[in-house]
Protein backbone atom coordinates (compact mmCIF):
# COMPACT_ATOMS: atom_id res chain seq x y z
CA UNK A 1 0.00 0.00 0.00
CA UNK A 2 1.29 3.13 -1.10
CA UNK A 3 2.25 6.25 1.39
CA UNK A 4 1.87 9.47 1.03
CA UNK A 5 3.73 12.30 2.94
CA UNK A 6 2.43 16.03 3.48
CA UNK A 7 3.78 19.00 4.96
CA UNK A 8 1.03 20.22 7.67
CA UNK A 9 -2.31 18.51 8.84
CA UNK A 10 -4.20 17.86 5.80
CA UNK A 11 -7.66 16.07 6.05
CA UNK A 12 -6.18 12.57 6.23
CA UNK A 13 -9.63 11.14 5.57
CA UNK A 14 -9.02 11.34 2.26
CA UNK A 15 -5.74 9.69 1.93
CA UNK A 16 -7.37 6.97 4.47
CA UNK A 17 -10.48 6.62 1.69
CA UNK A 18 -7.82 6.04 -0.99
CA UNK A 19 -6.53 3.14 0.95
CA UNK A 20 -3.47 4.61 1.03
CA UNK A 21 -0.87 5.41 4.49
CA UNK A 22 -0.64 9.18 5.34
CA UNK A 23 2.85 10.03 6.45
CA UNK A 24 2.96 13.37 8.49
CA UNK A 25 6.91 14.61 7.37
CA UNK A 26 6.99 16.21 10.55
CA UNK A 27 6.82 13.33 12.82
CA UNK A 28 9.18 11.64 10.99
CA UNK A 29 11.69 14.14 10.71
CA UNK A 30 11.31 14.96 15.12
CA UNK A 31 11.34 11.43 15.85
CA UNK A 32 14.19 10.36 13.56
CA UNK A 33 16.83 8.98 15.51
CA UNK A 34 19.13 11.28 14.60
CA UNK A 35 17.42 14.98 13.11
CA UNK A 36 20.43 16.90 13.54
CA UNK A 37 21.92 14.66 10.76
CA UNK A 38 18.49 15.20 8.28
CA UNK A 39 19.19 19.10 9.42
CA UNK A 40 22.93 18.95 8.18
CA UNK A 41 21.70 16.95 4.89
CA UNK A 42 19.50 19.78 4.00
CA UNK A 43 21.68 22.66 4.67
CA UNK A 44 24.66 20.41 2.61
CA UNK A 45 21.89 20.63 -0.20
CA UNK A 46 21.89 24.41 0.25
CA UNK A 47 18.95 25.05 2.69
CA UNK A 48 20.19 28.21 4.49
CA UNK A 49 21.19 27.95 8.33
CA UNK A 50 19.37 30.53 8.93
CA UNK A 51 16.04 28.98 7.74
CA UNK A 52 13.38 26.70 9.40
CA UNK A 53 14.90 23.69 11.15
CA UNK A 54 10.84 22.09 10.04
CA UNK A 55 11.21 22.56 6.48
CA UNK A 56 14.93 21.40 6.22
CA UNK A 57 13.92 18.05 8.42
CA UNK A 58 11.00 17.62 6.32
CA UNK A 59 13.17 17.69 3.21
CA UNK A 60 15.80 15.45 4.35
CA UNK A 61 12.88 12.98 6.07
CA UNK A 62 11.24 12.63 2.52
CA UNK A 63 14.79 12.17 0.88
CA UNK A 64 15.28 9.21 3.50
CA UNK A 65 12.28 7.41 3.09
CA UNK A 66 12.22 6.60 -0.60
CA UNK A 67 9.31 4.49 -0.79
CA UNK A 68 6.72 7.97 -1.43
CA UNK A 69 3.84 7.70 -3.70
CA UNK A 70 3.92 11.32 -3.73
CA UNK A 71 3.26 14.13 -1.14
CA UNK A 72 0.78 16.75 -0.36
CA UNK A 73 2.15 20.41 -0.32
CA UNK A 74 -0.23 23.15 1.95
CA UNK A 75 0.66 25.61 -0.37
CA UNK A 76 -1.51 28.57 1.46
CA UNK A 77 -2.41 28.46 5.09
CA UNK A 78 1.05 27.60 5.97
CA UNK A 79 4.17 29.51 5.06
CA UNK A 80 5.90 30.75 1.94
CA UNK A 81 8.85 28.38 3.31
CA UNK A 82 6.83 25.45 2.25
CA UNK A 83 6.64 26.98 -0.94
CA UNK A 84 10.17 26.87 -2.00
CA UNK A 85 10.70 23.71 -0.27
CA UNK A 86 8.01 22.40 -2.94
CA UNK A 87 10.07 24.04 -5.09
CA UNK A 88 12.84 21.78 -4.53
CA UNK A 89 11.40 18.80 -4.33
CA UNK A 90 9.90 19.44 -7.84
CA UNK A 91 13.55 20.07 -8.78
CA UNK A 92 14.45 16.83 -6.95
CA UNK A 93 11.61 14.73 -8.93
CA UNK A 94 8.82 14.16 -6.24
CA UNK A 95 5.36 14.63 -7.38
CA UNK A 96 3.64 16.84 -5.32
CA UNK A 97 -0.08 17.59 -4.97
CA UNK A 98 -0.88 21.29 -3.73
CA UNK A 99 -3.65 21.66 -1.30
CA UNK A 100 -4.13 25.15 0.17
CA UNK A 101 -6.04 26.52 2.98
CA UNK A 102 -7.67 29.94 1.98
CA UNK A 103 -6.66 32.65 4.02
CA UNK A 104 -10.71 33.93 4.48
CA UNK A 105 -11.50 30.52 5.06
CA UNK A 106 -14.04 31.14 2.24
CA UNK A 107 -16.12 28.12 2.27
CA UNK A 108 -16.41 27.84 -1.74
CA UNK A 109 -12.86 27.89 -2.00
CA UNK A 110 -12.06 25.40 0.60
CA UNK A 111 -14.41 22.88 -0.58
CA UNK A 112 -13.13 23.30 -4.50
CA UNK A 113 -9.68 22.70 -2.44
CA UNK A 114 -11.41 19.49 -1.02
CA UNK A 115 -12.90 18.57 -3.88
CA UNK A 116 -10.01 18.72 -5.68
CA UNK A 117 -7.77 16.33 -3.09
CA UNK A 118 -10.40 14.09 -3.66
CA UNK A 119 -10.58 13.57 -7.28
CA UNK A 120 -6.33 13.57 -7.34
CA UNK A 121 -6.90 10.41 -5.39
CA UNK A 122 -9.98 8.52 -7.00
CA UNK A 123 -12.62 9.15 -4.03
CA UNK A 124 -15.93 10.46 -3.12
CA UNK A 125 -17.47 12.46 -1.00
CA UNK A 126 -19.39 9.33 0.67
CA UNK A 127 -16.52 7.62 0.96
CA UNK A 128 -15.01 10.07 2.62
CA UNK A 129 -17.06 10.53 5.49
CA UNK A 130 -17.46 6.70 6.03
CA UNK A 131 -14.18 6.67 7.16
CA UNK A 132 -14.81 10.53 8.93
CA UNK A 133 -17.00 8.58 10.62
CA UNK A 134 -14.60 6.18 11.77
CA UNK A 135 -11.95 8.63 12.23
CA UNK A 136 -13.59 10.75 14.30
CA UNK A 137 -14.41 7.94 16.86
CA UNK A 138 -10.73 7.57 17.33
CA UNK A 139 -10.77 11.61 17.78
CA UNK A 140 -13.31 11.40 20.76
CA UNK A 141 -11.03 8.91 22.63
CA UNK A 142 -8.09 11.40 21.80
CA UNK A 143 -10.56 14.19 23.33
CA UNK A 144 -11.22 12.31 26.70
CA UNK A 145 -7.72 12.05 26.88
CA UNK A 146 -7.63 15.82 26.53
CA UNK A 147 -9.75 16.15 29.50
CA UNK A 148 -8.11 13.79 31.55
CA UNK A 149 -5.10 16.09 31.44
CA UNK A 150 -7.01 19.13 32.44
CA UNK A 151 -9.78 18.09 33.89
CA UNK A 152 -8.79 15.13 35.91
CA UNK A 153 -4.76 15.79 35.74
CA UNK A 154 -3.61 12.36 34.89
CA UNK A 155 -2.08 12.84 31.67
CA UNK A 156 1.54 14.33 31.06
CA UNK A 157 1.58 18.11 28.71
CA UNK A 158 3.75 15.48 26.70
CA UNK A 159 1.60 12.96 26.56
CA UNK A 160 -1.40 15.17 25.89
CA UNK A 161 0.99 16.86 22.75
CA UNK A 162 2.13 13.63 21.57
CA UNK A 163 -1.33 11.85 21.42
CA UNK A 164 -2.84 15.15 20.01
CA UNK A 165 0.10 16.11 17.72
CA UNK A 166 0.16 12.37 16.16
CA UNK A 167 -3.71 13.05 15.18
CA UNK A 168 -2.38 14.55 11.60
CA UNK A 169 -1.47 10.77 10.56
CA UNK A 170 -2.79 8.37 13.11
CA UNK A 171 0.47 6.93 12.52
CA UNK A 172 -0.52 5.43 9.39
CA UNK A 173 -3.01 3.35 11.02
CA UNK A 174 -6.14 5.23 12.79
CA UNK A 175 -7.54 1.64 14.22
CA UNK A 176 -4.34 0.70 15.85
CA UNK A 177 -3.84 4.09 17.30
CA UNK A 178 -7.13 4.29 18.51
CA UNK A 179 -6.30 1.08 19.88
CA UNK A 180 -3.39 2.66 21.90
CA UNK A 181 -5.27 5.45 23.28
CA UNK A 182 -7.65 3.15 24.93
CA UNK A 183 -4.55 1.44 26.24
CA UNK A 184 -3.06 4.48 27.76
CA UNK A 185 -6.45 5.50 28.77
CA UNK A 186 -7.04 2.62 31.19
CA UNK A 187 -3.78 3.08 32.28
CA UNK A 188 -3.96 6.56 32.62
CA UNK A 189 -7.62 6.78 34.43
CA UNK A 190 -5.73 4.81 37.72
CA UNK A 191 -2.75 7.17 37.64
CA UNK A 192 -2.56 9.48 41.00
CA UNK A 193 -3.50 13.31 40.19
CA UNK A 194 -0.60 15.31 39.03
CA UNK A 195 -0.08 18.05 41.65
CA UNK A 196 1.60 21.05 40.40
CA UNK A 197 0.65 24.28 40.87
CA UNK A 198 0.98 26.43 38.10
CA UNK A 199 -0.95 25.84 34.91
CA UNK A 200 0.72 26.66 31.77
CA UNK A 201 -0.93 26.62 28.01
CA UNK A 202 1.42 25.91 24.96
CA UNK A 203 0.47 27.82 21.81
CA UNK A 204 2.16 28.03 18.42
CA UNK A 205 3.67 24.96 16.07
CA UNK A 206 4.43 22.81 18.19
CA UNK A 207 8.22 22.42 19.73
CA UNK A 208 11.15 21.23 17.85
CA UNK A 209 12.23 20.53 21.24
CA UNK A 210 9.83 18.33 23.35
CA UNK A 211 11.89 18.13 26.61
CA UNK A 212 10.11 21.17 27.21
CA UNK A 213 7.17 19.24 28.70
CA UNK A 214 9.01 17.44 31.24
CA UNK A 215 11.25 20.54 31.96
CA UNK A 216 8.10 22.58 32.92
CA UNK A 217 6.56 19.39 35.29
CA UNK A 218 10.26 19.63 37.04
CA UNK A 219 10.00 22.83 38.07
CA UNK A 220 6.44 23.42 39.55
CA UNK A 221 3.80 23.63 36.14
CA UNK A 222 1.99 21.88 34.14
CA UNK A 223 1.15 22.22 30.49
CA UNK A 224 -2.37 21.55 30.80
CA UNK A 225 -2.94 22.98 27.17
CA UNK A 226 -1.66 22.63 23.60
CA UNK A 227 -3.29 24.72 21.30
CA UNK A 228 -2.05 23.35 17.95
CA UNK A 229 -1.84 19.97 18.38
CA UNK A 230 -5.71 20.27 19.97
CA UNK A 231 -6.26 21.54 16.34
CA UNK A 232 -5.15 18.85 14.82
CA UNK A 233 -7.45 16.20 16.32
CA UNK A 234 -10.37 18.69 15.48
CA UNK A 235 -12.12 18.31 18.02
CA UNK A 236 -12.66 21.95 19.20
CA UNK A 237 -15.63 22.81 16.73
CA UNK A 238 -17.27 18.85 17.22
CA UNK A 239 -17.65 15.73 15.40
CA UNK A 240 -21.37 16.39 13.93
CA UNK A 241 -19.96 18.41 11.03
CA UNK A 242 -18.93 17.11 6.90
CA UNK A 243 -15.33 16.86 5.56
CA UNK A 244 -15.98 20.77 4.38
CA UNK A 245 -17.06 22.07 7.84
CA UNK A 246 -14.74 20.46 9.93
CA UNK A 247 -11.37 21.53 7.81
CA UNK A 248 -13.30 25.24 7.51
CA UNK A 249 -13.04 25.27 11.85
CA UNK A 250 -9.99 24.08 12.14
CA UNK A 251 -7.80 27.40 13.14
CA UNK A 252 -4.54 26.94 12.34
CA UNK A 253 -4.28 28.01 8.84
CA UNK A 254 -6.59 30.80 9.07
CA UNK A 255 -5.68 34.00 10.80
CA UNK A 256 -4.54 34.96 14.17
CA UNK A 257 -7.86 36.68 15.35
CA UNK A 258 -9.44 32.71 14.92
CA UNK A 259 -6.64 30.93 16.80
CA UNK A 260 -6.88 34.08 19.72
CA UNK A 261 -10.87 33.47 20.30
CA UNK A 262 -9.84 29.82 20.66
CA UNK A 263 -6.92 30.34 23.22
CA UNK A 264 -8.83 32.93 25.48
CA UNK A 265 -11.78 30.50 25.77
CA UNK A 266 -9.28 27.92 26.89
CA UNK A 267 -7.83 29.94 29.04
CA UNK A 268 -10.55 29.95 31.03
CA UNK A 269 -12.35 26.79 30.49
CA UNK A 270 -8.62 25.31 31.53
CA UNK A 271 -7.92 27.74 34.54
CA UNK A 272 -4.64 28.45 32.75
CA UNK A 273 -2.03 30.94 35.10
CA UNK A 274 0.30 31.91 31.52
CA UNK A 275 0.99 30.92 28.28
CA UNK A 276 3.95 30.14 26.37
CA UNK A 277 4.38 31.25 23.22
CA UNK A 278 6.26 29.21 21.60
CA UNK A 279 7.88 29.88 17.79
CA UNK A 280 10.21 28.47 15.20
CA UNK A 281 13.49 30.38 14.59
CA UNK A 282 12.91 32.27 11.51
CA UNK A 283 9.74 31.65 11.28
CA UNK A 284 6.68 34.76 10.41
CA UNK A 285 5.02 33.29 13.26
CA UNK A 286 7.58 35.14 15.39
CA UNK A 287 5.94 38.57 14.62
CA UNK A 288 2.72 37.04 15.70
CA UNK A 289 4.03 37.25 19.07
CA UNK A 290 2.93 40.67 19.39
CA UNK A 291 -0.67 40.66 18.60
CA UNK A 292 -0.46 37.49 20.72
CA UNK A 293 1.23 39.72 23.84
CA UNK A 294 -1.34 42.30 23.33
CA UNK A 295 -4.75 40.24 22.99
CA UNK A 296 -4.02 37.81 25.36
CA UNK A 297 -4.64 39.45 29.20
CA UNK A 298 -3.17 36.23 31.17
CA UNK A 299 0.60 36.69 31.08
CA UNK A 300 2.82 35.27 28.10
CA UNK A 301 6.51 34.12 27.79
CA UNK A 302 7.74 34.11 24.40
CA UNK A 303 10.80 31.14 23.73
CA UNK A 304 12.00 30.51 20.03
CA UNK A 305 13.75 26.88 19.24
CA UNK A 306 15.36 26.10 16.51
CA UNK A 307 17.19 22.76 16.39
CA UNK A 308 16.37 19.72 18.04
CA UNK A 309 18.42 18.40 20.92
CA UNK A 310 16.77 19.57 24.47
CA UNK A 311 16.65 23.33 25.68
CA UNK A 312 19.34 25.75 25.85
CA UNK A 313 20.72 27.27 28.75
CA UNK A 314 18.83 30.67 28.23
CA UNK A 315 15.56 29.04 27.35
CA UNK A 316 15.72 26.93 30.56
CA UNK A 317 15.99 30.13 32.72
CA UNK A 318 13.28 32.34 31.33
CA UNK A 319 10.89 29.32 31.51
CA UNK A 320 11.79 29.27 35.23
CA UNK A 321 11.81 32.75 35.97
CA UNK A 322 8.48 32.88 34.45
CA UNK A 323 6.62 29.46 36.49
CA UNK A 324 8.88 31.07 39.40
CA UNK A 325 6.85 34.55 38.72
CA UNK A 326 3.49 33.14 38.39
CA UNK A 327 3.73 30.77 41.59
CA UNK A 328 4.60 34.20 43.54
CA UNK A 329 1.48 35.85 41.67
CA UNK A 330 -1.22 32.90 42.64
CA UNK B 1 22.84 35.51 60.75
CA UNK B 2 25.30 36.21 58.38
CA UNK B 3 24.39 35.27 54.58
CA UNK B 4 26.28 34.93 51.87
CA UNK B 5 24.94 35.57 48.58
CA UNK B 6 26.88 34.50 45.30
CA UNK B 7 26.03 35.52 41.84
CA UNK B 8 27.46 33.51 39.47
CA UNK B 9 28.18 35.11 36.41
CA UNK B 10 29.28 34.93 33.17
CA UNK B 11 32.12 36.98 32.67
CA UNK B 12 32.47 37.50 36.73
CA UNK B 13 31.41 35.88 39.75
CA UNK B 14 30.52 38.03 42.73
CA UNK B 15 30.12 37.19 46.18
CA UNK B 16 28.67 39.18 49.04
CA UNK B 17 27.94 38.83 52.82
CA UNK B 18 25.28 40.07 54.68
CA UNK B 19 25.08 40.21 58.48
CA UNK B 20 21.30 41.68 59.29
CA UNK B 21 21.00 44.67 57.15
CA UNK B 22 24.40 45.47 57.16
CA UNK B 23 27.04 44.62 53.54
CA UNK B 24 30.24 43.22 55.64
CA UNK B 25 31.99 41.82 52.94
CA UNK B 26 32.37 41.46 49.16
CA UNK B 27 34.58 40.18 46.29
CA UNK B 28 34.20 40.35 42.86
CA UNK B 29 36.64 37.38 40.59
CA UNK B 30 36.64 36.54 36.80
CA UNK B 31 34.47 33.85 36.19
CA UNK B 32 37.11 31.20 34.70
CA UNK B 33 39.36 31.84 37.42
CA UNK B 34 37.01 31.88 40.27
CA UNK B 35 36.09 28.28 38.79
CA UNK B 36 39.84 27.27 38.42
CA UNK B 37 41.26 28.09 42.26
CA UNK B 38 38.35 28.37 44.12
CA UNK B 39 36.30 25.34 43.60
CA UNK B 40 36.64 21.76 42.59
CA UNK B 41 33.64 19.82 40.94
CA UNK B 42 31.65 16.92 43.23
CA UNK B 43 29.31 14.61 41.44
CA UNK B 44 27.83 17.90 39.43
CA UNK B 45 28.05 19.94 42.06
CA UNK B 46 30.41 22.71 42.91
CA UNK B 47 32.02 22.87 46.31
CA UNK B 48 33.75 26.08 47.47
CA UNK B 49 36.83 26.72 49.30
CA UNK B 50 34.68 28.82 51.51
CA UNK B 51 38.17 29.10 53.92
CA UNK B 52 40.20 31.02 50.99
CA UNK B 53 36.89 32.70 50.00
CA UNK B 54 35.66 34.50 52.61
CA UNK B 55 37.27 35.79 55.53
CA UNK B 56 34.74 35.05 57.92
CA UNK B 57 31.72 32.03 58.77
CA UNK B 58 28.57 32.07 57.73
CA UNK B 59 25.74 30.56 58.43
CA UNK B 60 23.53 30.25 55.17
CA UNK B 61 24.29 30.39 51.39
CA UNK B 62 22.24 31.84 48.87
CA UNK B 63 23.50 31.48 45.15
CA UNK B 64 21.74 32.43 42.09
CA UNK B 65 23.49 33.45 38.12
CA UNK B 66 24.31 32.42 34.95
CA UNK B 67 25.28 29.39 36.44
CA UNK B 68 21.60 28.37 37.63
CA UNK B 69 20.74 25.46 35.36
CA UNK B 70 24.07 23.60 35.29
CA UNK B 71 25.91 24.96 38.51
CA UNK B 72 24.96 23.56 41.66
CA UNK B 73 26.88 24.97 44.67
CA UNK B 74 26.45 22.27 47.33
CA UNK B 75 25.51 23.81 50.48
CA UNK B 76 23.28 26.63 48.77
CA UNK B 77 19.79 27.35 48.45
CA UNK B 78 19.39 28.50 44.75
CA UNK B 79 17.29 31.10 42.97
CA UNK B 80 17.21 32.42 39.40
CA UNK B 81 18.67 35.63 38.33
CA UNK B 82 15.33 37.56 37.78
CA UNK B 83 14.26 36.84 41.45
CA UNK B 84 17.72 37.47 43.11
CA UNK B 85 17.71 41.11 40.78
CA UNK B 86 14.06 42.24 41.51
CA UNK B 87 15.01 41.47 45.62
CA UNK B 88 18.52 42.71 45.29
CA UNK B 89 17.15 46.12 43.60
CA UNK B 90 14.65 46.56 46.85
CA UNK B 91 16.72 46.43 48.89
CA UNK B 92 19.44 48.46 47.79
CA UNK B 93 16.95 51.19 46.89
CA UNK B 94 14.13 50.84 49.48
CA UNK B 95 11.71 50.88 46.81
CA UNK B 96 8.59 49.20 45.71
CA UNK B 97 7.49 49.90 42.38
CA UNK B 98 10.24 50.39 39.67
CA UNK B 99 11.38 48.99 36.17
CA UNK B 100 14.23 46.96 36.29
CA UNK B 101 17.14 46.71 33.94
CA UNK B 102 19.93 44.41 34.15
CA UNK B 103 22.57 44.61 31.68
CA UNK B 104 25.27 41.65 32.36
CA UNK B 105 28.13 39.88 30.71
CA UNK B 106 26.39 37.94 28.61
CA UNK B 107 22.64 38.94 28.58
CA UNK B 108 20.28 41.81 29.42
CA UNK B 109 16.80 42.07 31.05
CA UNK B 110 14.29 43.99 31.67
CA UNK B 111 11.78 43.46 34.84
CA UNK B 112 8.43 45.00 36.23
CA UNK B 113 8.69 45.37 40.29
CA UNK B 114 5.17 45.81 41.67
CA UNK B 115 5.04 45.93 45.49
CA UNK B 116 8.69 44.36 45.74
CA UNK B 117 7.55 41.63 43.36
CA UNK B 118 8.12 40.29 40.11
CA UNK B 119 5.19 40.58 37.81
CA UNK B 120 6.90 40.87 34.34
CA UNK B 121 9.96 40.59 32.17
CA UNK B 122 11.59 40.40 29.07
CA UNK B 123 14.90 38.80 28.60
CA UNK B 124 17.15 39.50 25.71
CA UNK B 125 16.94 36.83 22.74
CA UNK B 126 19.94 34.78 22.10
CA UNK B 127 22.72 36.95 20.88
CA UNK B 128 25.12 38.44 23.05
CA UNK B 129 25.34 41.90 21.13
CA UNK B 130 23.31 43.35 24.00
CA UNK B 131 25.11 42.87 26.27
CA UNK B 132 28.62 44.25 28.62
CA UNK B 133 30.66 41.26 26.32
CA UNK B 134 30.43 43.42 23.31
CA UNK B 135 31.49 46.85 25.38
CA UNK B 136 34.28 44.56 25.94
CA UNK B 137 35.17 43.67 23.04
CA UNK B 138 34.85 46.92 21.43
CA UNK B 139 36.86 48.50 23.39
CA UNK B 140 39.63 45.59 23.41
CA UNK B 141 39.12 46.49 19.50
CA UNK B 142 39.83 50.32 20.07
CA UNK B 143 42.58 49.39 21.76
CA UNK B 144 41.02 51.50 25.12
CA UNK B 145 40.12 51.00 28.55
CA UNK B 146 36.76 50.21 29.05
CA UNK B 147 35.90 52.73 31.86
CA UNK B 148 37.37 55.37 28.71
CA UNK B 149 34.76 54.36 26.22
CA UNK B 150 31.66 53.98 28.45
CA UNK B 151 31.91 58.19 29.58
CA UNK B 152 31.56 59.16 25.18
CA UNK B 153 27.95 60.31 24.73
CA UNK B 154 27.73 63.00 22.13
CA UNK B 155 27.27 62.47 18.18
CA UNK B 156 27.07 58.67 18.06
CA UNK B 157 28.31 56.80 14.45
CA UNK B 158 25.59 54.62 13.44
CA UNK B 159 26.53 51.09 14.07
CA UNK B 160 23.64 49.51 12.36
CA UNK B 161 24.60 45.70 12.26
CA UNK B 162 22.78 43.44 14.31
CA UNK B 163 25.29 41.15 14.65
CA UNK B 164 28.12 42.04 17.37
CA UNK B 165 30.96 40.85 15.19
CA UNK B 166 29.54 42.38 12.14
CA UNK B 167 29.82 45.64 13.68
CA UNK B 168 33.55 45.58 14.42
CA UNK B 169 33.79 45.63 10.65
CA UNK B 170 31.64 48.34 10.78
CA UNK B 171 33.63 50.00 13.15
CA UNK B 172 36.98 48.99 10.95
CA UNK B 173 35.26 51.08 8.40
CA UNK B 174 34.84 54.15 10.10
CA UNK B 175 38.45 53.85 11.68
CA UNK B 176 39.90 53.81 8.58
CA UNK B 177 37.89 56.69 7.30
CA UNK B 178 39.72 58.27 9.75
CA UNK B 179 36.45 59.68 11.72
CA UNK B 180 37.04 61.27 15.00
CA UNK B 181 37.22 58.99 18.35
CA UNK B 182 34.81 60.07 20.78
CA UNK B 183 31.87 59.78 18.58
CA UNK B 184 33.30 55.90 17.34
CA UNK B 185 33.56 55.47 21.64
CA UNK B 186 29.76 57.03 21.59
CA UNK B 187 28.54 55.20 18.78
CA UNK B 188 29.17 51.96 20.16
CA UNK B 189 27.37 53.39 23.70
CA UNK B 190 24.83 54.32 21.47
CA UNK B 191 24.48 51.13 19.21
CA UNK B 192 23.82 48.85 22.69
CA UNK B 193 21.39 51.22 23.73
CA UNK B 194 19.64 50.88 21.06
CA UNK B 195 19.42 47.26 21.33
CA UNK B 196 17.85 47.72 24.81
CA UNK B 197 15.32 50.40 23.88
CA UNK B 198 12.76 48.30 22.55
CA UNK B 199 13.25 45.96 25.43
CA UNK B 200 12.59 49.49 27.24
CA UNK B 201 9.31 50.37 25.55
CA UNK B 202 7.24 47.75 26.86
CA UNK B 203 6.86 48.98 30.21
CA UNK B 204 6.34 52.36 32.07
CA UNK B 205 7.07 53.70 35.50
CA UNK B 206 8.19 56.61 37.30
CA UNK B 207 11.31 55.14 37.86
CA UNK B 208 13.87 53.00 36.45
CA UNK B 209 16.98 51.12 38.29
CA UNK B 210 19.70 50.25 36.57
CA UNK B 211 21.84 47.30 37.79
CA UNK B 212 24.39 45.06 36.17
CA UNK B 213 28.30 45.79 35.33
CA UNK B 214 27.30 47.89 32.63
CA UNK B 215 25.20 50.17 34.52
CA UNK B 216 28.22 51.91 35.61
CA UNK B 217 28.51 53.10 32.03
CA UNK B 218 27.64 56.90 31.82
CA UNK B 219 26.95 57.17 28.35
CA UNK B 220 23.99 54.61 28.78
CA UNK B 221 22.94 56.39 31.63
CA UNK B 222 22.80 59.68 29.72
CA UNK B 223 20.74 57.65 27.17
CA UNK B 224 18.25 56.45 28.88
CA UNK B 225 17.61 60.31 31.06
CA UNK B 226 17.17 61.46 27.50
CA UNK B 227 15.57 58.62 25.29
CA UNK B 228 13.24 57.34 27.81
CA UNK B 229 9.78 58.68 29.59
CA UNK B 230 10.90 57.37 32.88
CA UNK B 231 10.99 60.28 35.65
CA UNK B 232 14.29 59.28 37.36
CA UNK B 233 17.05 56.49 36.49
CA UNK B 234 18.31 55.37 40.29
CA UNK B 235 21.92 53.06 39.72
CA UNK B 236 22.45 51.90 43.00
CA UNK B 237 25.69 52.00 45.51
CA UNK B 238 26.87 48.35 44.05
CA UNK B 239 24.64 47.93 40.72
CA UNK B 240 27.41 44.90 39.63
CA UNK B 241 26.48 43.18 42.94
CA UNK B 242 22.54 43.47 42.70
CA UNK B 243 22.29 40.09 41.99
CA UNK B 244 24.10 38.84 44.88
CA UNK B 245 22.77 40.77 47.54
CA UNK B 246 19.31 39.97 45.86
CA UNK B 247 20.43 36.09 47.06
CA UNK B 248 21.09 37.60 50.57
CA UNK B 249 18.00 39.52 50.80
CA UNK B 250 16.08 36.12 49.97
CA UNK B 251 17.69 34.39 52.63
CA UNK B 252 16.13 37.16 55.16
CA UNK B 253 12.51 37.21 53.48
CA UNK B 254 11.85 33.63 53.05
CA UNK B 255 13.13 32.91 57.31
CA UNK B 256 10.74 35.71 57.94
Amino acid sequence: MGRIGFTTTIPVEIIYAAGKVPVDLNNVFVTHPNPEELLCQAEKRGFPRNSCAWIKGIYSALMGLGDVDCIIGVVEGDCSNTRALLEVLELEGIDYVPFSYPRTRNEKRLKEEIDSLMRAFGVDYKRVMEIKGEIDMVRRKVQYLDELTYKYNKVSGFENHLWQVSCSDFEGDYREYGAKVDALTVEAEKRAEFTQPVRLGYVGVPPVFPEIYQFVEEHGARIVFNEVQRQFTLAPGGFDRDIYQAYRDFTYPYSLEDRLQDIRAEISNRGIDGIIHYTQAFCFRGIEDIVVKERIDTPVLMIEGDRPGGLDARTKLRIESFIEMLHDLK
Amino acid sequence: MKVLGIDLGSRFVKLVVYEGERLVFSEVYDTVRFYREYCKNEAGSILLHLNRLLPLKVDRMVSTGYGRNNVRVLGAEVITELKAHALGAALQTGLEDFVLLDVGGQDSKVMLVEKGRLVDMLLNDKCAASSGRYLENMAALLGIPLDELTVHYKNPLALNSTCAVFAESELIGYISEGVEASRLYAGVNYSLYKRIKPMLARFTGERIVFVGGVAYNKAMQQYIREGEAFKELIVPEHPHLNGAIGCCRHAFTSDQ
